[in-house]
């Protein structure tokens, strides 16, 4: 059994599972070998709002609750972790920086076409330079006039391949500590703007990871996304969401490997018997089930927090890191249940475990995230 | 004729079926037995077509489409699937006591509960059969039980005015038919592939759901007439059609598995494809 | 007042006659149950022209023919037929009345028990007769993983439709004869609320897979597309055709038309290989009718394993391969 808090959970569960097996599974295995981003399917993933999960219904999202959320891309990601990739960094750190902290002109000219997926988004903090840190952002956008102009890098940018109105975290203000840099709504083919080559991954290989190049790119003043200076702001709380979507990217991932091993596991025989009647595999199947829910928990409370309002930043982290170690752990172990098939690229098992490992690396490593809980426990009122 | 006249509105109902959802039977392997309690419940795949067709007429007329079910308290979810998928009402028809019935009683609830709560209907569609109990017979009693023509195993429709022109392959004839409204469809699943869940829609569903549930005090029905006690059909036995296969389990290596399907099983191969598969000396 | 002779009846079915034998078939199996209870076998033809039928109905073991001829019944009709039948069924009061589950049939069925408020049982396989003198009806569900076993207690007559194929018809006998009851076209029949605008015969499709004798079946255990294409070797040597489940024509690996299931193709081969099926509902729906079931799976324990005469628990694949490599051995040119 799955977890479902309630009947519209598990109806949501239900829904995208079979929208998920029946148009990516097929084709999870071959987007993951040939690295192509599957138009096909995101030109069905339009209508049913998967780009407006938690938009609000006037700028034409599905205003759904924050663990609806989750478990959509838990269930993309049961089948194809690069396009729950796809689907969670667009939701999160591509769409709410804007619907949080945009002004309502920006809201009504960027967020429709983001709810209705005909513009992917992106965010781009990571640089060649800077990562966890985002005091080593080097790319700036300088005043000038009516507008700014950017100039810099920005690497392994999730959808970078096709996003249209990425969000760039850039230096405004050297000069201002804490307050030196700010967010800017680029579009498409704006002059100065490019995509780089797209990356060669390990895994999430049917994503268009690539760099974004900004040559002295000017886009209007309008498009600052809060204040001058709101930017580490904005990029921190940008991260806080886009936690709880990675958390539950790997809940998916994860439960993928554990169903997929449950099935292997009673049907291959050794020894005469199906492995699964050994001791050995049973507690390696007991523990990935039992960290699997327990991770599923932590990604929920999270949603709930911030459906009430609360802050989760430390609640997202927790989620985010325990998740995120799961996966990997979980789909290692459904590797070496699987045996030599786990290991050959005829199976799926290795593309959970190539998948999973990313989620202990992006939008703030484990170690980033150690930080952010053990600061907020520190911090805390005993 | 004005806008937003509602009797020139296409006012459709679909019964709704929850059945197991069946992939993978939780067999008992000793004695072949099935735990039909241990599955999810899902809309009936006919059912659905049904939804689905009713939608499209719905985008193509001014419609109004009623989902109603008969099931336990769990049956709920499809209705809310169906308002998700797009459906404006429902209709819930839940009472212990009307559990247990064949298709004589249901037909005849579900045409009660149609005329106490959405008499001025012009078209009812159905699924064409359902994937547990495979009858088939539900939507024709409904159509007969409220004196209004029927057809089965309809392939494509179009309403036209207060007529419905149907497509359907019968007995190897393809035929075109007119029928006056109201009237009921039961719809196969050939053409009308339903379409997927939006999330939006899903959100919707459970927001304020348009979903009214009434027992069988609410249809004024005697507890005699309905559920197991009203069936004229009564269900002797259940049992597992592979029972009676021997179900030879042949394991080891592919090749010594092969000879040794063709020693125990060359004839019975053999004599369909009318070759002699002994082995060759 | 005279006491009616118990009496079994059969629906005239013989729309499409020739492809169509269910009412022989439902004429035979009505003997056999008649003798049991002693009842006379009675079958009905609406229709016009309809001669070479109830002769037809006579030589292959009918008693009694009640036969309503008129222009006006020139097409099969619900509305019309139903109202003739729930006439006859009042008057004469037979035990139990069968009805082949063709489309027709299956539509007229249920709405006939349905005005006579009697019980239905629909698509049954198996008709006996207890020691109570009741109908026992067997009828498949669950895609014909589960079989029911119903009866109608009290209500009267016992109905059933029954599926094609089920029984076997008694052979064609010249000097059979039997009664043949005319009856009159009543004056006062419902005027048809469904007109048929146009009816074309269905060209007979390829029906290649549906009729084939051996079929070979593939699933997604079957590992890819280029393992699944070895399927195609073993069919030719086997001479039969090759079927799919839905996930494989949607890898593509299998064309459309190879797609067998509840929504989809119906087959019925003496000799059934599957190969890397789990057996899902929507596509066992369309095996009920096999015969002998060879199926390969790792999983010993998927569905299609559990319905199979034969199960093989091993890699699909390599079982496909070894059994070319066998078979090709074994048949001498």
């Amino acid at each position: 059994m799955v977890f479902n808090a309630c009947m519209k959970h598990k109806l949501v569960r239900k829904s995208v599972r079979e929208f998920a097996e029946a148009e990516l599974g097929p084709i999870a295995h071959e987007i993951d070998r040939e690295a192509r981003f599957p138009l096909e399917v995101v030109e069905k993933m339009r209508s049913l709002n998967f780009f407006g999960l938690q938009v609000p219904k006037k700028y034409g999202g599905a205003a759904a609750d924050s663990i609806s959320y989750a478990i959509a891309v838990e269930e993309i990601s049961r089948v194809s972790g690069a396009m729950g990739l796809c689907i969670t960094v667009h939701n999160s750190v591509g769409i709410y920086p804007i619907l949080k902290y945009g002004t309502e002109e920006q809201k009504q000219r960027f967020v429709p076409k983001l709810a209705r997926g005909e513009h992917i988004g992106a965010f781009c903090l990571t640089e060649a330079n800077a990562g966890s840190d985002a005091g080593g952002v080097e790319t700036n956008a300088v005043r000038d006039g009516d507008g700014y102009v950017i100039n810099g890098t920005k690497i392994f940018v999730t959808n970078g391949g096709v996003c249209s109105t990425p969000l760039i975290f850039a230096v405004t203000n050297p000069d201002k500590p804490g307050r030196s840099a700010s967010v800017f709504i680029v579009e498409k083919g704006t002059p100065g703007f490019s995509v780089g080559e797209i990356e060669d991954l390990c895994g999430m290989r049917a994503n268009p990871v690539s760099s974004l190049f900004f040559e002295d790119c000017r886009v209007p003043k309008e498009n600052l996304l809060g204040a001058e200076g709101d930017g580490l702001k904005i990029g921190l709380n940008a991260l806080d969401t886009g936690r709880i979507g990675i958390g539950a990217q790997a809940v998916g991932i994860a439960q993928a490997a554990l169903e997929a091993s449950v099935k292997y596991s009673k049907e291959r025989q050794q020894f005469r018997k199906p492995i699964a009647s050994f001791q050995s595999i049973q507690n390696l199947l007991a523990d990935m089930a039992t960290e699997i829910d327990a991770a599923r928990l932590l990604v929920y409370r999270a949603c709930a927090a911030k459906d009430a309002g609360l802050d989760f930043g430390k609640e997202a982290a927790m989620a985010k890191l325990y998740a995120s170690t799961v996966a990997s752990r979980v789909t290692g172990n459904a590797m070496q249940i699987h045996g030599g098939y786990g290991y050959s690229r005829e199976y799926d098992v290795e593309r959970f475990f190539r998948d999973a490992k990313v989620t202990e690396i992006y939008e703030g490593t484990s170690e980033v995230q150690r930080m952010v809980i053990s600061k907020a426990i520190l911090t805390e009122p005993i | 004729m004005r806008a937003g006249d509602t009797t020139k509105m296409l006012k459709m109902i679909v019964c709704i079926k929850q059945v197991p959802m069946v992939s993978e039977l939780p067999w008992d392997p000793k004695t072949g037995v099935l735990t039909r309690d241990a599955a999810e419940g899902m809309m009936n795949p006919a059912c659905k077509s049904a939804l689905e067709a009713a939608l499209r007429l719905k985008e193509e007329h001014n419609g109004q489409i009623t989902a109603i079910t008969m099931g336990p308290p769990m049956a709920m979810e499809v209705l809310h699937e169906a308002l998700a998928m797009g459906a404006d009402r429902c209709l819930m028809l839940s009472d212990p006591k009307m559990a247990g019935a064949d298709t004589q009683v249901t037909s005849f609830t579900l045409a009660r509960a149609i005329e106490i709560f959405c008499s001025d209907y012009d078209l009812i569609l159905c699924g064409c059969h359902t994937s547990d109990s495979e009858t088939a017979q539900v939507g024709p009693q409904i159509a007969e039980e409220l004196d209004i023509p029927s057809a089965a195993y309809v392939e494509n429709l179009s309403v036209k005015g207060k007529t419905i022109r149907i497509e359907r392959i019968a007995d190897h004839f393809l035929e075109t038919l007119e029928m006056d409204l109201p009237g009921l469809v039961t719809v196969t699943t050939g053409h009308f592939t339903p379409r997927y869940i939006p999330i939006g829609g899903l959100q919707d569903a459970f927001g304020e759901p348009n979903i009214l549930t009434v027992g069988a005090h609410d249809l004024s029905l005697d507890e005699n007439t309905i559920g197991l006690k009203g069936s004229p059909t009564k269900i002797l036995e259940v049992f597992s059609s592979t029972a009676g296969k021997k179900n030879v389990v042949l394991t080891g290596a592919p090749k010594k598995i092969v000879e040794e399907l063709f020693k125990r099983f060359d004839d019975t191969i053999g004599s369909v494809i009318r070759k002699d598969l002994k082995a060759v000396k | 007042m005279e006491r009616k002779k118990r009496s079994i009846w059969v629906f005239g079915d013989y729309r499409n006659y020739f492809q169509n034998r269910v009412t022989l078939q439902l004429i035979s199996r009505a003997n056999d149950l008649a003798k049991i209870i002693g009842a006379e076998v009675c079958v009905t033809v609406f229709g016009h022209d309809t001669d070479e039928w109830v002769g037809e109905y006579i030589a292959h073991g009918a008693m009694k023919v009640y036969v309503c001829d008129h222009p006006d019944l020139k097409f099969y009709s619900n509305d019309v037929y139903i109202t003739l039948m729930e006439r006859l069924v009042r008057r004469y009061e037979p035990e139990i009345l069968l009805v082949g589950a063709t489309t027709f049939g299956r539509e007229f069925a249920p709405r006939l028990a349905k005005r006579l408020k009697t019980g239905l049982t629909a698509d049954c396989i198996g008709l006996d007769i207890n020691e109570d003198g009741i109908l026992i009806q067997t009828a498949p569900a669950f895609g014909g993983n589960l079989l029911t076993k119903i009866v109608t207690p009290e209500r009267r007559p016992q109905m059933a439709t029954v599926r094609p194929g089920t029984f076997q018809e008694i052979p064609h006998n010249y000097h059979a004869t039997g009664e043949i009851v005319p009856v009159p076209l009543p004056e006062d029949l419902p005027k048809d609320r469904i007109r048929l605008i146009s009816s074309e015969r269905q060209p007979s499709r390829e029906q290649k897979l549906e009729d084939a004798a051996v079929v070979v079946c593939g699933g997604r255990g079957m590992g890819s597309r280029k393992k699944f294409k070895n399927l195609y070797e073993l069919a030719r040597v086997l001479g039969g055709e090759v079927g799919a489940t839905r996930p494989v024509v949607y890898s593509k690996w299998a064309e459309d038309e190879t797609l067998v299931g509840q929504a989809d193709k119906h087959i019925k081969p003496k000799v059934l290989f599957s190969f890397g099926i789990s057996g899902a509902i929507q596509h066992t729906a369309g095996i009920k009718d096999a015969g002998f079931i060879i199926a390969v799976n790792k999983n010993p324990n998927a569905v299609m394993m559990k319905m199979a005469d034969v199960a093989i628990v091993a890699d699909a694949g390599q079982v496909c391969t070894a059994l070319i490599r066998e078979l090709k051995k074994r048949i001498r040119s």
